[in-house]
């Protein structure tokens, strides 16, 4: 049983040997990532239904207990993050698919593509079931790779200019990471995350502190927290809509988690917590305003996306279980929503031609089957009610006005005027791009490189995968009564920490 | 046939070509046969030509001494790496199936592919993932061998890390050439 | 009732999707919901009035306290009657109204059904949080309608500053209801108002609902988005900003009267901002010559008048707001509708163009007439009922009558512009020629003159009107009262006050024009609309410019910050609290000291070499020193690995470095933060090392984990050296981790330096298939959307 923890993991790195080795066959390789896909979305629920009816599904590799051995854990939150982050991967492969098949054909493949998104999607699964902060640095080495290799694929020198930014920075964050690994190891002697909590309590306090803010600095890089998030609006608008979407919906949010996961199981603190409320509070009002500045689409989804990961750390800095509730539920919506967003940005720019603004036209007219693509995620970000975005941003502010402190009280105020630009930003887009006058498509600029524009043909892969991933958005506001239920035992399990230990150092080889 | 120049006629890209037949069947072994115009170090030439071998038996051992001694299959394969680049600066372009064998991504995935099958051997004998075992049998001259199976993890680290390295030299290395070679071939 | 509600939405999203044939019965069909609705209401009048609401409940989410509750009360009972009746009767006229079917007539008609079903929800609401979920839905139903298909600048202005007025408020007053309910331990209105909370929490919250209430329904200073939502069609803007929508401000104080009513300072501030308001409205209507903006901007002022109403709290007041809410819902619409005519039939609504409507449209004038006598509050309208009560309830002395002052200067200029509007719309000036009209279809005069004969019908019958509202009353005020709605009190104050109002009114209108004159010489106080776009116009400039300052583009800003943040985060942390080090040893063995100097000096090289391949190499020597002091140190596996590596780097750079420039490219103003750039770097570096020596000391006792290593490295893992078993053993997933990461990366290497040989064969790739597939394919089919609207 507990061998289905590595599945996620082993079951991608296999197939994407396999892809690389079939790889003139275009149809095999698509037919193996989605079935990959697939299994692990199967797997992942089934996780998440054991974790939640009999607790963490703990795997030791190797037959070694922690903390001499690497075990990987699926406990709630990870395997709640880790389905809908599978779920999300699969219709934006549907969505490349349909994409490739519109511009070069069924026949043509590009041999990297598929090995190499598979092989991301093993690194998201063990950067969400790892047990051990090394590992988790190899899970984001994974991670990291592959998509500096998908974000300066096929596509010209001025944008390869712009995916090296982002290379770099997380090079250089990934160095961070490094570096405080080996203090972490130099301090405590062990890097298991279960082992780091007990071990964290017979240090002097002033080195534990360091060590939670270096480790909040470090993930805080990772999920585009400001100060530290200039790298993503320079580098995510300038890769093809897919590759945006996914890392968009994933990448940041794997941050997140590592933060969360990180803080809360390793270090102990009160409820409310000033230094994380007044970044969340930075992180929210510099995206906002970045997004309203902004006349190109993808930067100003790409500005949203900044901004929305400041609500997420809000309910960190709440620090107790309604706001880690919160936190969940907001995670698990805004991956959907971003990705979506980010979907349909793509149809957009294929209709009218270009990403600036003041450039497109009624949209509406033209396709109103888009205009409500766009709609429904564009509501649901801004929290409108009754999506998903405002059910997340319901607990979110409940958690705020709850735990009663100064700080808290004015992050919550700071929420409700994000919510609010982030609505304008949202209506501006509609009212530029899909209301006035029809305008008439413009030429592609650059067909040497893999973003088409202007040329009004969608496949039905790509509408339909589109299509899917609204309905999922329109399924996590539906479900939001049992959603909201393990989101809050995820919390609790979170704040306690007792069965998460109890199953990775007690128990032996778990389930 | 040996000469300062190619003979006429001679093509300037690698292919197969016409030789006589007590020439050496490595083309880069031949001695005066420079496929670009270029200077040649007959000293590096020849130190690479006697190292070559021994270098590639040293990487062996490094991969199988590595679970007793200093080595292990890290060290091994960039050992056997340096062989191939050592070849690379003296000899010029790899890139032609003469000389290597097999493409380097088709070594980077059979190394990945190993990795990932020892790891998971042990699970339908009832064992964990990536569990390692030992084996001990006696051979008849040699005595006791004892083979432990993350030896096998050490060989597919071994295979991949000298894909990556001929990759790199065949990407930086021979991929810069035709890059520049182009630019002044004035060829698109 | 949920299904009522929903089956709204439901047929909503069918007519959206129906063919455009059928456009003409549209109308006729989406007018169905509203009807069941108000039929199902009327079925229920009965228990309602009797005490016992019928009541449904639906959970959501438990866990947030999400549930939908819905309760039939007076109070929803007199809405559904304004929000289902005059739906139906507006759904009806606009089958008339826009008369070629097109896209905008089907977009209307699903809107408009859409947003009335969300409005029965929300009157129908019995918890906070459900009326929230509806507030908002009206929001954006009224975004979409105001905007019809954003073809004119004015539309999407207004359409995206009425959303923005009423979204900020929305979300303000979601604060305050999260407040209320956190404070109060429930967010079902029915039980907070058995058991009223008070407390601090609450008086924050009631200033919190206040603001989105004000928004809602167009107060002072939030009142400028309803005359600029006027560009929508006339049915749209008589249905959401006359009948319904806008009165759910009001609505919602009405509705939080009981349970506010520890908060002492909620009717003076209502009153305060109501008065305000309707001075301001009224005096505005006397300047307007476009009829919608003149009725737009005496709605603002209708709307302050009940809001100071729904604030007072007494029994009397509450009867008076009861009755002028059905009697504002009857008559604004009737106005409206029948501006919606005149505009039809001659096309145009400035008074200043019209002229002889009144004889040439006689029932149309009639029926306008009646409608003006219910607003201006002549007998035996249902205005002037309300009116009546609405005198009665500030009778008194001090703030009372203050605000008893206020509200009859605000109903003589009600009667000013009413007649303004009248005379301007129908009488037959002086010198002017008659305007040309085309004769009105009898279907589309029907239902303002439905609505103009309740103006009528509910005055006359009084004592029906009188015990709905008393029933309301009753429990709004949680006393009862002995005062009943009725067309004769006797010779008393109120009716002093109504015939003055009704005089000084019509003096006002017949000297309106001297009026304007004296006015337009005034210098303009401050104005609203003003201010909003001021605002916007700041907020605009804000975002451009902390993002321009912030978002430099350059990465080397970008890496110093986040060198910076480690720097000041963490290391003010160490620095503050940290005790000196015990047994600090300068070196374990002599030889590291000169291997640390190599490193040093290269380092101080390699930020001074000018040419490439000399920092190359100084790297190179970096990486050779490290690996002598692993030597050193005792790990040989380690410095073998160091060492190989290390050559192969070199090697790597060595090959690029033949496509770049021999020197470094250093422009001037890069040399100038080159200084920076170092100190920030050396600190990085000294911090790193401090913090080594800092967590390296922390600890006594050696890793409990490096000892069970050597323990188990030789049974478990038949390996005596225990590097080996670590990376291949132990931790054997983190080395199948790195071994994609390599497999990844020469992938990518290889990927980007061959790509741009492959770029020009996609391209001509992709324009062969391009070619190829449009042949081939029709034009439309399955990539066709384009063109089917």
């Amino acid at each position: 049983m507990s061998e289905l923890v590595a599945v996620p993991v082993l079951l991608p790195l296999g197939a994407a040997g396999l892809s690389m080795a079939f790889g003139r066959f275009a149809d095999v390789q698509r037919w193996l990532g989605l079935l990959v896909l697939g299994v692990i979305v199967v797997d992942a629920a089934v996780l998440l239904y054991f974790a939640d009816v009999h607790g963490p599904l703990v795997l030791h590799l190797g037959g070694w207990a922690a903390p001499v051995g690497i075990a990987l854990v699926a406990d709630r939150l990870a395997a709640l993050l880790l389905l809908i982050s599978v779920i999300v991967m699969f219709a934006v492969l549907l969505y490349s698919i349909g994409q490739r098949i519109t511009d070069y054909g069924r026949g043509t493949a590009s041999t990297t593509f598929h090995p190499i998104y598979l092989v991301l999607c093993s690194g998201v699964s063990l950067a969400y079931l790892t047990g051990d902060l090394f590992n988790l640095f190899v899970a984001f080495e994974i991670m990291l790779a592959s998509s500096y290799v998908l974000i300066t694929r096929r596509t010209t020198a001025n944008r390869v200019r712009a995916g090296m930014t982002y290379t770099i920075v997380s090079l250089s964050s990934s160095v961070l990471f490094l570096t405080m690994i080996g203090l972490v190891y130099a301090a405590t002697g062990t890097v298991n995350l279960a082992d780091l909590a007990l071990e964290m309590g017979e240090l002097p306090p002033a080195p534990v502190r360091a060590l939670a803010l270096l480790m909040v600095i470090v993930f805080g890089v990772k999920s585009a927290m400001v100060p530290l998030h200039f790298w993503l609006p320079d580098s995510y608008p300038n890769a093809p809509a897919p590759i945006t979407a996914i890392f968009a919906a994933l990448l940041t949010k794997v941050g997140i988690y590592a933060m969360i996961r990180t803080q809360i199981l390793v270090f102990e603190r009160e409820p409310s917590w000033p230094l994380m409320l007044t970044l969340a509070m930075a992180t929210m009002i510099v995206g906002a305003l970045g997004a309203l500045a902004q006349n190109d689409l993808n930067r100003m989804l790409s500005f949203l996306l900044v901004s929305h990961i400041g609500f997420m750390l809000f309910g960190l800095g709440v620090y107790d279980i309604a706001g880690l509730t919160g936190v969940i539920l907001y995670i698990v919506h805004h991956i959907t929503v971003q990705a979506t967003l980010f979907l349909v940005s793509g149809l957009i720019t294929r209709y009218t031609g270009t990403v600036a603004l003041s450039r497109m036209g009624g949209l509406a007219k033209i396709s109103p089957l888009v205009a409500v693509l766009f709609a429904v995620p564009a509501l649901s970000l801004a929290g409108v009610p009754p999506f998903s975005g405002f059910v997340a941003k319901l607990a979110l502010l409940r958690a705020g006005v709850g735990v009663g402190t100064v700080w808290a009280q004015v992050a919550t105020a700071v929420v409700v005027l994000t919510s609010l630009l982030t609505l304008y930003a949202v209506a501006r887009v509609w009212s530029r791009a899909f209301w006035g006058q029809v305008r008439e498509p413009e030429g592609d600029p650059d067909p040497s490189d893999e973003l088409v524009v202007g040329t009004g043909d969608t496949s039905r892969g790509m509408v339909h995968a589109t299509g899917v991933l609204v309905l999922s958005t329109v399924l996590v506001a539906v479900l939001a009564g049992p959603l909201a239920e393990v989101s809050q035992r995820a919390a609790t399990d979170l704040i306690t920490g007792e069965a998460y230990r109890a199953a990775v150092l007690g128990g032996g080889s778990g389930g | 046939m040996t000469g300062a120049e190619p003979p006429e006629g001679w093509p300037n890209t690698g292919e197969r070509t016409w030789f006589r037949s007590d020439a050496p069947a490595e083309r880069w072994l031949l001695s005066g046969y420079s496929r670009d115009s270029r200077e040649r170090t007959i000293l590096l030439e020849l130190i690479a030509r006697v190292v070559f071998p021994t270098v590639l038996v040293f990487s062996l051992y490094l991969l199988f001494a590595g679970h007793y001694r200093s080595g292990g299959g890290f060290s091994g394969g960039l050992v056997a790496g340096q062989a191939f680049v050592l070849r690379y600066l003296a000899g010029g372009r790899l890139d032609d199936s003469s000389t290597v064998s097999m493409r380097p991504p088709v070594l980077i995935g059979t190394g990945l592919t190993i990795a990932v099958i020892t790891g998971l051997v042990p699970v339908p004998f009832g064992g964990v993932v990536l569990e390692s075992a030992s084996f001990t049998f006696a051979v008849p001259v040699l005595g006791e061998i004892k083979i432990v199976s993350s030896l096998f993890l050490d060989v597919g680290v071994y295979l991949l890390i000298i894909g990556v390295v001929l990759d790199l030299l065949r990407t930086l290395g021979s991929g810069i050439e035709a890059d520049i070679a182009e630019r002044e071939g004035g060829r698109r | 009732m949920l299904a009522l509600v929903v089956s709204h939405l439901l047929v909503a999203l069918v007519l959206s999707l129906v063919s455009m044939r059928h456009s003409r019965a549209i109308y006729p069909v989406a007018a169905l919901p509203p009807t069941a609705a108000l039929c199902w209401a009327l079925a229920h009048a009965d228990s309602v009035l009797a005490g016992s609401p019928p009541v449904t409940r639906m959970n959501w989410s438990a866990t947030l306290g999400l549930e939908f509750a819905f309760r039939l009360d007076t109070l929803a009972l007199v809405m559904t009657l304004l929000v289902s009746g005059i739906g139906v009767l507006v759904l009806l006229y606009c089958r008339w109204y826009f008369g070629t079917p097109s896209g905008d007539a089907k977009r209307s008609a699903s809107l408009l059904l859409a947003f009335a079903g969300v409005m029965f929800g929300l009157v129908l609401a019995d918890d906070l949080l459900t009326l929230y979920v509806f507030w908002e839905l009206t929001t954006i139903c009224s975004f979409l309608l105001v905007g019809q298909s954003g073809v004119s600048r004015e539309s999407r202005r207004a359409s995206l500053q009425a959303l923005l007025v009423t979204t900020l408020g929305g979300l303000v007053m979601l604060l305050g209801f999260i407040v209320l309910g956190e404070s109060s331990g429930t967010y079902r209105i029915s039980e907070l108002a058995a058991d009223p909370p008070d407390g601090a929490a609450v008086a924050v919250a009631t200033g919190l609902i206040l603001v989105g209430a004000f928004t809602k329904s167009a107060q002072v200073p939030f009142h400028n988005w309803l005359p600029a939502a006027m560009v929508a069609p006339t049915p749209i803007s008589a249905y959401l900003h006359a009948a319904s929508m806008v009165k759910a401000g009001v609505f919602l104080v009405a509705r939080l009267t009981p349970v506010l009513s520890e908060v002492s300072y909620l009717p003076v501030v209502t009153a305060v901002f109501g008065l305000v308001t309707m001075f301001l409205g009224g005096w505005r209507a006397l300047r307007e010559h476009d009829l919608k903006l003149l009725l737009a901007y005496g709605t603002v002022s209708q709307l302050g008048f009940l809001m100071v109403l729904a604030g007072s709290g007494s029994y009397t007041g509450e009867l008076a707001l009861a009755g002028m809410l059905l009697a504002h819902g009857a008559f604004k619409a009737t106005l409206f509708l029948v501006i919606g005519i005149v505009d039809h039939q001659t096309g145009t609504r400035d008074i200043r163009e019209l002229s002889g409507l009144g004889r040439r449209m006689p029932w149309v004038t009639s029926v306008a007439v009646l409608a003006a006598m219910s607003m201006a509050g002549v007998p035996p309208t249902i205005g002037f009922v309300a009116k009546e009560a609405a005198f009665e309830t500030y009778l008194g002395t001090g703030a009372v009558a203050a605000v008893e002052a206020g509200i009859v200067a605000g109903s003589v200029l009600t009667v000013a512009y009413t007649a303004r509007l009248l005379f301007g719309c129908f009488a037959s000036k002086r010198g002017a020629v008659p305007t040309e009209a085309h004769p009105v279809p009898a279907g589309m005069l029907l239902p303002p003159a439905v609505t103009a004969l309740a103006c009528l019908v509910l005055g006359v019958a009084y004592p029906l009107t009188d015990e709905l509202a008393a029933t309301y009353a009753e429990r709004a005020a949680g006393s009862s009262g002995e005062y009943h709605l009725g067309l004769w009190h006797g010779f008393n104050q109120p009716l002093v006050f109504s015939a003055v109002t009704l005089f000084a009114g019509l003096t006002l209108a017949a000297h309106n024009a001297r009026l304007n004159l004296l006015r337009s010489r005034l210098p303009r106080p401050l104005d609203a609309q003003r201010g909003y776009e001021r605002i916007m116009g700041s907020l605009e400039r804000l975002a451009v410019g902390v993002t321009g300052r912030v978002q430099v583009g350059s990465l080397p800003t970008y890496l110093g910050i986040i060198l910076l943040a480690v720097l000041v985060v963490p290391g003010s942390v160490l620095l503050m609290r940290v005790t000196p080090i015990e047994q600090l040893r300068w070196w374990d063995n002599v030889l590291q000291l000169p291997l640390a100097l190599v490193i040093l000096v290269a380092a101080a090289g390699v930020v001074r070499a000018t040419r490439r391949i000399t920092a190359v190499l100084l790297v190179g020597v970096i990486g050779y020193g490290i690996g002598g002091m692993f030597i050193v140190g005792g790990g040989p596996d380690l410095a073998l690995t160091q060492f190989l590596v290390e050559t192969l780097t070199l090697i790597a750079f060595v090959l690029v470095l033949r496509r770049l420039p021999a020197r470094f490219t250093e422009t001037p103003s890069a040399r100038r933060v080159r200084l920076p750039k170092v100190l920030v770097s050396l600190a990085g570096g000294v911090f790193v090392g401090f913090a080594a020596l800092i967590f390296s000391s922390a600890r006594d006792t050696p890793s409990r984990v490096s000892a069970e290593y050597l323990e188990h490295a030789e049974e478990g893992t038949s390996a005596t050296n225990v590097v080996n078993a670590i990376i291949v053993d132990f931790r054997a997933f983190d080395t199948v981790g790195e071994l994609s990461v390599l497999a990844v990366t020469a992938t990518g290497v290889a990927s980007l330096v061959l790509s741009s040989r492959s770029a020009r064969r996609r391209k001509h790739a992709r324009s062969d298939w391009r070619q190829l597939s449009a042949t081939a394919r029709p034009t439309a089919g399955e990539h066709g959307e384009r063109g089917s609207a």
